[in-house]
C-alpha cells in the first residue's frame, strides 16, 4: 500500500517538475511547481517526517508559492505566450543535465543503494527534531531568524520605490 | 644684540608663509606682513650694526656636517661688509615693499607677490648672513628661484614667462660654475668658511680653478659678460622686482661675493684678473648699449650690468673700498631710479622714452627725485655716485693698467651721456604722450623721496668731510683713500662732457659724425643673444628634434605596440566575459560535471 | 518496501530537472521556479539519507529545515531583485540583465 501510493506520487512529482519547467506560460509553471511542491510533502510523509511534510506545505505552498503569484502578477507582461522562454544555450543546457544525471546514476548504482531497504522503526519523529533543534543546532537555528530577518529588511529596502 | 642676526633672515621667511598659506584670506593684509616683517628686519639690522660697532662678532647657530673631515656649521657671520649689505638691502627692501603697496594694488595675485617678495628678502639676507660657502650656495639658490618666480609673475605675458626662464637657466650657468668651485675646494680638503678662505690649501693650478669657477657664479648672477643677456629681458617683471633685484639687491650678490671671498681672490692674481677684465668688457658694452636703447626699464637694466661691471673692475684692481661702496651707493640710486622709471610707466603706460616727454610740468616728485637719482648715477658732486666713483677712479689708477683707465673713462662718458639722453627726453620737451598723466599717490612717491635722500646724501659717508668714515668702517687695507682732487675734476669733466653731449644731440639736434657700424652693433647689442641662439639655441633644439623623432620612432612606439598586443589580447579574450549570467551558469554547471566526472574517474581508477 | 536507491533516483531527477531549467531559462521568475525544485531534490536527498542511516540522529531532517529557510529567504530576496530590475528595465528576461557586459 504505502509503495504504490509512493510510486504514484513520485511518478507524478517527476511529471509535474518537468511540465513547470517546460510549459510556456509562467503562471501555469507556478501552478505545476506548487503541485511537485505538495508531491514533495508526500514524499516526506513516507519518510516518516510528517513535521517536515506539515512545514513544506505550509512555508512552500502556503507561503513562498504565493510570493510567486504576486511577482508573476506585478511583471504581468511577460506572462504572454508570444515571448520565448527559453534562452539559446537549451542544447548545451540539456546536455550538461544529462551528464550530471549519468553521474549520479552511476553513483547510485555503485553504491547498490537499491540493495538497502527501511530500517525498522518510526524515525526519530517530532520530539527527536525538536531536541536537535533547541540542542545541537541551536546556533545555527538562531542564525537562520537572523538570516531572514535580514532578508526581510533587505526585501523592503530593494523593493521601496525611490522617489 | 648681535646675537639677533639670523632673525633678520627668519623674520621675511615667516611672512613668506603666512603669504602663502593665507595669502586668498588675508587680501590687503599680506602686504602690511611682508612690509611689517621687513621693518623689523630693519630694524634689527640697525641693532646688529651698533652691536657690531661694540665689538659683537659672527657666532654659530649649530653644527652641521663634516664634509671632507671639515667641520661645516650653520653659522652667521658679522664684519663690516655684511653689515653694511644687511642695512642697504633691509632698507631698499622695506621701501621698494611700501612703493609696490601702490605700484601693485589690483593685481589679481597681490599677496602672492609678496610671500614671493619676503621669500626673496629671506634668502637674500641669508645670504648675507651665511658664514660659508656651501649656506651661501643655499640662499643663492633661493635668490635666483626667486628672481625667476618674479620675473615670470606676470606668467600670461609670453614675454614674461620666456624671460623668467631665461633668467634662471643664464644663471644656473653659473651657479653650476660656482657649486664646481665649492665642491673642489671641499674635495681638496679646504673649509669653506669664510674667516679661513684666505689660506687655501691644494695645488696652485687646482684652486686657482676653483677660484675662477666661483667667480662665474658671481658673472651669472651679476649679469656680467657674456652671462648679462637675461637682465636686460628679465625687466618683463613687475618695475618693483627690476628694483629690488635686479638693481640694488640681488644683482648685487655677485660682486658680494667677490668682496665676500676678497682674500682668496687676492691669492690668485689669475682670478683676480679675469674679474677685472668681465668687469671692464662688461661695463664698456653695456654703457654703449644703454646709449642707443629706448625702453627706460632696458636703458637702466643695462646701466646696471655697466655698474656692476665698474664694481667688478674696480675689485679686480685692488679697489675693495671703491667696489664696496659703490655697491652700497649703486643700490640706493639704482632703486631709485627704477621706481621712478616705475612711477612714470605706471603714469604713462608706455615704457619708450621717445613716446613720454614733458613730464617734468605733470609729475613733479616724480621727476625731481629721478633727476637726483640720475645725477647721482652720472658722477656729479655732492651726490653719492660722484663719491664712490671716485674711489674707482684712484684704485684704477693705482693699479696702472692704461686700458683699465681709459675703460673707466669712457664708460663713466657715456654712462653720464645715457642717463642725460634719459631724462632729457623723457621729462624735458613737449609731451608726446596722446592721454593726460598725473603724478603717483604718495605711498609710490613716499619711498621715492626717501630713496632720493640716500641718494644725495649717502655718499658724504666717504668724504673728506665725514674723515672717511666708510672707508674706516669697511676696514680697508688698499691705500687710495681720500678725496683725490685732480681725479675728482677729471670725472666730473668727463660725466658733464658727456650730458653735453646728450644736450647737444637731444635738444640742440646736433649731428655728430658717428661710426655707423659701431651704433648698429650696440643697437643689436653686439649680436650676444644671436650668437648664442647659433651656438647654443640651434643645435640643442636641432638635438632635440632629433631625440624628438627617436622618441617617437622607437620608445613610444615600443610603448604603443605593447599597449596594442594587450589591447588585441583583450579583444580575443573579451568574448568569454559576456556578462550574461545564463552563460556564466552554463559554464559553472558544465564545469562542475567535469569536476564530477573527474572524481568518479579517479575513484573507478579509469585515470 | 521502498529502496533507499529509489528515493536517490527521485531527487537526483528532480535535481536534474531544476537544472535544466536553471540553465534554460530565460525568464528570471521561472529561473528562481527552478531553484526551488532543485533545492526540494536535495531536501528529499537528505531525509531520505536520515531515515536509512540515521536511527536516532535528527541532522538530515534539522539540515532539511535550514534549507526551506535559506530558501525563503533567497526567493524572497530573488523575487524583490526581479521586481526592482523590472521596474528599472522594464523585463524580466536575464538575457536583458546585462549591466555588466563588457
Amino acid at each position: 500500500m504505502t509503495e504504490t501510493v509512493f510510486y504514484i506520487i513520485a511518478v507524478s512529482l517527476c511529471v509535474f517538475a518537468v511540465l513547470s519547467v517546460t510549459v510556456k506560460d509562467v503562471f501555469h509553471s507556478a501552478v505545476w511547481l506548487a503541485l511537485a511542491l505538495l508531491s514533495v510533502a508526500g514524499i516526506f510523509l513516507s519518510l516518516d517526517a510528517a513535521f517536515l511534510g506539515v512545514i513544506q506545505v505550509l512555508v512552500y505552498v502556503g507561503g513562498i508559492m504565493t510570493l510567486f503569484i504576486f511577482a508573476i502578477k506585478l511583471t504581468a507582461r511577460i506572462g504572454d505566450r508570444s515571448i520565448r522562454q527559453v534562452s539559446q544555450q537549451s542544447v548545451c543546457g540539456g546536455i550538461v543535465s544529462a551528464g550530471i544525471f549519468g553521474v549520479f546514476l552511476i553513483i547510485i548504482y555503485a553504491n547498490q543503494w537499491n540493495d538497502m531497504m527501511l530500517p525498522p522503526g518510526q524515525g526519530i519523529g517530532l520530539n527527536g527534531l525538536g531536541k536537535a533543534l533547541l540542542t545541537t543546532y541551536a546556533l545555527p537555528f538562531e542564525f537562520i531568524s537572523v538570516l531572514l530577518l535580514a532578508a526581510l529588511v533587505g526585501a523592503i529596502v530593494i523593493g521601496k520605490v525611490k522617489q | 644684540m648681535v646675537k639677533l642676526a639670523h632673525w633678520i633672515s627668519v623674520l621675511p621667511f615667516m611672512a613668506f608663509w603666512l603669504n602663502i598659506m593665507f595669502g586668498r584670506k588675508l587680501g590687503k593684509l599680506s602686504a602690511f606682513i611682508s612690509v611689517g616683517t621687513s621693518v623689523m628686519a630693519a630694524l634689527l639690522a640697525v641693532l646688529v650694526c651698533m652691536g657690531f660697532m661694540a665689538g659683537g662678532s659672527s657666532y654659530a647657530l649649530t653644527g652641521w656636517l663634516t664634509v671632507n673631515g671639515q667641520p661645516i656649521t650653520l653659522g652667521i657671520i658679522i664684519d663690516s661688509l655684511t653689515v653694511m649689505m644687511l642695512l642697504v638691502v633691509t632698507i631698499v627692501g622695506t621701501l621698494i615693499q611700501i612703493y609696490s603697496i601702490g605700484y601693485m594694488s589690483g593685481d589679481p595675485r597681490y599677496s602672492r607677490f609678496f610671500a614671493y617678495i619676503s621669500l626673496f628678502m629671506a634668502s637674500m639676507l641669508g645670504l648675507l648672513l651665511a658664514d660659508n660657502l656651501l649656506l651661501l650656495y643655499i640662499f643663492w639658490e633661493g635668490v635666483g628661484l626667486c628672481s625667476c618666480l618674479l620675473v615670470a609673475f606676470w606668467y600670461e605675458k609670453p614675454a614674461a614667462a620666456a624671460a623668467g626662464v631665461k633668467a634662471f637657466v643664464t644663471t644656473r650657468v653659473g651657479d653650476t660654475g660656482l657649486l664646481l668651485g665649492i665642491l673642489i675646494l671641499l674635495s681638496l680638503g679646504n673649509t669653506l668658511h669664510f674667516a679661513d678662505m684666505a689660506s687655501v690649501k691644494g695645488p696652485e693650478s687646482l684652486v686657482a680653478l676653483a677660484a675662477v669657477l666661483i667667480f662665474l657664479g658671481a658673472m651669472g648672477k651679476s649679469a656680467q659678460f657674456p652671462l648679462h643677456t637675461w637682465l636686460p629681458d628679465a625687466m618683463e617683471g613687475p618695475t618693483a622686482v627690476s628694483a629690488l633685484i635686479h638693481a640694488a639687491t640681488m644683482v648685487a650678490a655677485g660682486v658680494y661675493l667677490v668682496a665676500r671671498l676678497y682674500g682668496f681672490f687676492l691669492a690668485h692674481p689669475l682670478a683676480l684678473q679675469m674679474v677685472a677684465c668681465v668687469g671692464m668688457i662688461s661695463a664698456l658694452m653695456a654703457a654703449s648699449i644703454a646709449c642707443v636703447t629706448n625702453d627706460i626699464k632696458r636703458i637702466l637694466a643695462y646701466s646696471t650690468i655697466s655698474q656692476l661691471g665698474l664694481m667688478m673692475l674696480a675689485l679686480g684692481t685692488g679697489g675693495y673700498t671703491g667696489g664696496t661702496f659703490h655697491l652700497m651707493t649703486h643700490a640706493f640710486f639704482k632703486a631709485l631710479l627704477f621706481l621712478g622709471a616705475g612711477s612714470v610707466i605706471h603714469a604713462a603706460h608706455t615704457q619708450d622714452i621717445r613716446a613720454m616727454g614733458g613730464l617734468f610740468t605733470k609729475m613733479k616728485m616724480t621727476s625731481v627725485t629721478f633727476i637726483i637719482g640720475a645725477l647721482a648715477l652720472a658722477g656729479i658732486m655732492p651726490f653719492s655716485g660722484f663719491w664712490s666713483k671716485d674711489e674707482i677712479f684712484c684704485a684704477v689708477w693705482h693699479h696702472g693698467n692704461m686700458w683699465f683707465f681709459a675703460a673707466l673713462i669712457a664708460t663713466s662718458f657715456m654712462t653720464a651721456f645715457y642717463m642725460a639722453r634719459l631724462v632729457l627726453l623723457a621729462f624735458f620737451g613737449a609731451s608726446r604722450l596722446e592721454k593726460d598723466v598725473h603724478e603717483s599717490p604718495l605711498v609710490m612717491t613716499g619711498p621715492l623721496v626717501v630713496l632720493a635722500a640716500f641718494s644725495a646724501g649717502l655718499g658724504l659717508l666717504g668724504s673728506p668731510w665725514c674723515h672717511g668714515a666708510f672707508q674706516h668702517f669697511i676696514q680697508a687695507k688698499d691705500e687710495a683713500i681720500g678725496l683725490n682732487v685732480p681725479m675728482a675734476i677729471c670725472s666730473t669733466m668727463v660725466s658733464l662732457s658727456g650730458i653735453m653731449g646728450a644736450y647737444m644731440i637731444v635738444v640742440r639736434n646736433v649731428k655728430f659724425p658717428t661710426w655707423t657700424w659701431l651704433k648698429k652693433m650696440a643697437v643689436n647689442k653686439y649680436y650676444v643673444d644671436e650668437l648664442y641662439e647659433v651656438v647654443f639655441v640651434r643645435p640643442f633644439q636641432r638635438i632635440c628634434v632629433v631625440s624628438a623623432v627617436f622618441d617617437g620612432a622607437c620608445i613610444d612606439r615600443a610603448v604603443n605596440d605593447v599597449g596594442r598586443v594587450v589591447g588585441a589580447c583583450g579583444q580575443a579574450v573579451r568574448r568569454i566575459q559576456t556578462g550574461m549570467i545564463d552563460r556564466y551558469l552554463l559554464v559553472q554547471a558544465g564545469g562542475v560535471l567535469m569536476l564530477l566526472v573527474f572524481i568518479l574517474g579517479k575513484v573507478c581508477r579509469i585515470f | 518496501m521502498i529502496p533507499l536507491g529509489h528515493y536517490v533516483l527521485l531527487s537526483a531527477f528532480l535535481f536534474c530537472v531544476g537544472l535544466f531549467g536553471v540553465l534554460t531559462q530565460r525568464n528570471a521568475i521561472r529561473f528562481l521556479i527552478s531553484i526551488e525544485i532543485m533545492l526540494n531534490g536535495a531536501n528529499i536527498n537528505l531525509v531520505a539519507f536520515n531515515r536509512y542511516f540515521g536511527a536516532s540522529d535528527a541532522t538530515g531532517q534539522v539540515f532539511a529545515l535550514f534549507v526551506i529557510g535559506v530558501a525563503a529567504a533567497a526567493s524572497v530576496v530573488g523575487l524583490v531583485l526581479v521586481i526592482a530590475v523590472y521596474r528599472l528595465r522594464k523585463s524580466v528576461f536575464i538575457d536583458d540583465f546585462n549591466l555588466l557586459k563588457w
